[in-house]
């Protein structure tokens, strides 16, 4: 099994970050300044329509699969990574 | 095969949709209820059942002026005017598009709404004027319904089939498109308890669903519906079934979408949780409705991401939702001509390609 470091996840948080940039084109914010805890929410006031269209990018871009049921909860850059590194680490 | 997302959008006519309907995401929708009054009696009216009948209905136009804010202050960006009927209440519907400019106001439509309120109206026709007569009591209803809106942009006319008046859509569908009126499709859907005659069965869905698309081929300048509208509506397993219902009264998470943001406000300006949905008192197994539908098909985009004909019939879902409740919005032409079959069920037999 492969063996998932810090230095794995923050690249995975900048790329989320950067993937949530790109798609609700948010402005005034870098993939490095992009608070990974930040609630998407409720601060950044996306909705189901947003977060589904970024599971549908990661899924994508990971070459994951990303249930239904479990996208709605990952509503901060660091749950949705830390989901992709589960999902990355289970298919190796 | 399993195709990735960026390439089911890389289609041209899929890419130039998606971006399209994309731009609405951003509607966050709750209802309300204007009145307890109404100008007429059906049988079978939903907001007769249940007690939000018996809620004090609020005058003040102050405390409608103060809800509103407050709505949107929360992120409602969407209203729906309804029960029982808000022609009557023009000043507190005034009241509601001052605020919120969005929204869709649904009506019998024998009192014309002033044309200052610039909300999607939608003209509850439930067959023609014989069939009105007797189960609405009110005479020459299609007729007096068209003199109000024949031409207004706003309006769209909603037939609700029933398993009696599947026939006679084509006499009303021809008048209106003849008035230059814009139709769309509802089915009848069993208040809670209700037994009557006008619960759909497998045969009338069947029939329901070859009347919608013989009509869709005919009218398609004037019928805002699409295939997959007309699959998901008369499937023999209701909208709960096949996709999920998210509003609250059957979505107990409050994460994200309808969930969170939802509520179902009554006359006295009151909302409950635990009835919270489009249109409360419903049969949840036996909900088809076209307001139900337009938030709970829409809402499973990601279902639907899967390959391009299932991707290209939501689209189509959502680009007739669109059309049907969102001033401003012109429906495009369906992409998807074919059956396709919900996510994870089968087609109906005999609705087969």
């Amino acid at each position: 099994m492969t063996q998932v470091t810090t230095m794995d996840i923050e690249k995975i948080i900048l790329n989320v970050a950067n993937i949530i940039i790109n798609e609700l084109k948010l402005e005034d914010v870098t993939p490095e300044t992009f608070n990974p805890d930040l609630d998407l929410v409720n601060s950044v006031g996306i909705d189901s329509m947003d977060l589904a269209t970024i599971a549908l990018v990661l899924r994508d871009e990971y070459g994951i699969r990303i249930d239904e049921d479990d996208y709605p909860k990952l509503t901060s850059i660091r749950l949705l990574s830390e989901y992709i590194n589960k999902k990355l680490m289970d298919k190796n | 095969m399993n195709y990735k997302f960026a390439d089911i959008i890389s289609d041209t006519k899929i890419r130039q949709r998606w971006e399209k309907v994309r731009q609405y995401f951003f509607l966050r929708e709750s209802t309300y209820d204007m009145t307890n009054r109404c100008n007429i009696q059906c049988e079978g009216c939903y907001y007769y059942e249940g007690d939000k009948q018996f809620a004090k209905e609020n005058s003040e136009l102050s405390a409608w002026k103060e809800l509103m804010q407050s709505e949107k202050a929360r992120g409602i960006t969407f209203v729906v005017l309804a029960g029982a009927e808000p022609s009557l209440v023009p000043e507190r519907c005034e009241v509601c598009y001052q605020v919120i400019p969005l929204g869709a106001i649904a009506t019998n439509g024998l009192k014309c709404i002033p044309k200052s309120i610039n909300y999607k109206i939608h003209i509850s026709v439930w067959g023609n004027d014989e069939t009105s007569y007797r189960i609405r009591n009110a005479k020459n209803m299609l007729s007096r319904q068209i003199e109000n809106y024949h031409g207004d942009d706003r309006a769209v006319f909603i037939y609700t089939f029933t398993p009696k008046n599947i026939k006679e859509v084509h006499e009303v569908a021809k008048v209106l498109v003849e008035n230059q009126c814009k139709l769309s499709f509802n089915m009848f859907s069993s208040p809670v308890g209700y037994s009557g005659d006008l619960r759909h069965n497998s045969d009338t869905l069947k029939h329901v669903y070859y009347t919608m698309i013989d009509l869709l081929a005919a009218y398609p300048e004037h019928i805002l519906f699409s295939h997959y509208n007309a699959i998901a509506h008369t499937h023999l397993f209701g909208l709960h079934h096949l996709y999920g219902c998210s509003y609250p009264r059957m979505n107990p998470s409050t994460d994200i979408g309808l969930g969170r943001s939802f509520r179902q406000y009554r006359a006295d300006l009151s909302w409950d949780r635990s009835v919270a949905c489009c249109v409360p008192d419903t049969d949840c197994n036996d909900c088809r409705h076209y307001a139900s539908g337009s938030a709970v098909v829409t809402a499973r985009l990601f279902r639907h991401a899967t390959d391009p004909d299932h991707f290209k019939a939501w689209l189509d879902y959502i680009d007739t939702y669109l059309a049907v409740w969102v001033m401003g919005y012109e429906k495009g032409n369906n992409l998807c001509e074919t059956a396709i079959e919900p996510p994870g069920y089968e087609l109906q037999e005999d609705t087969r390609n």
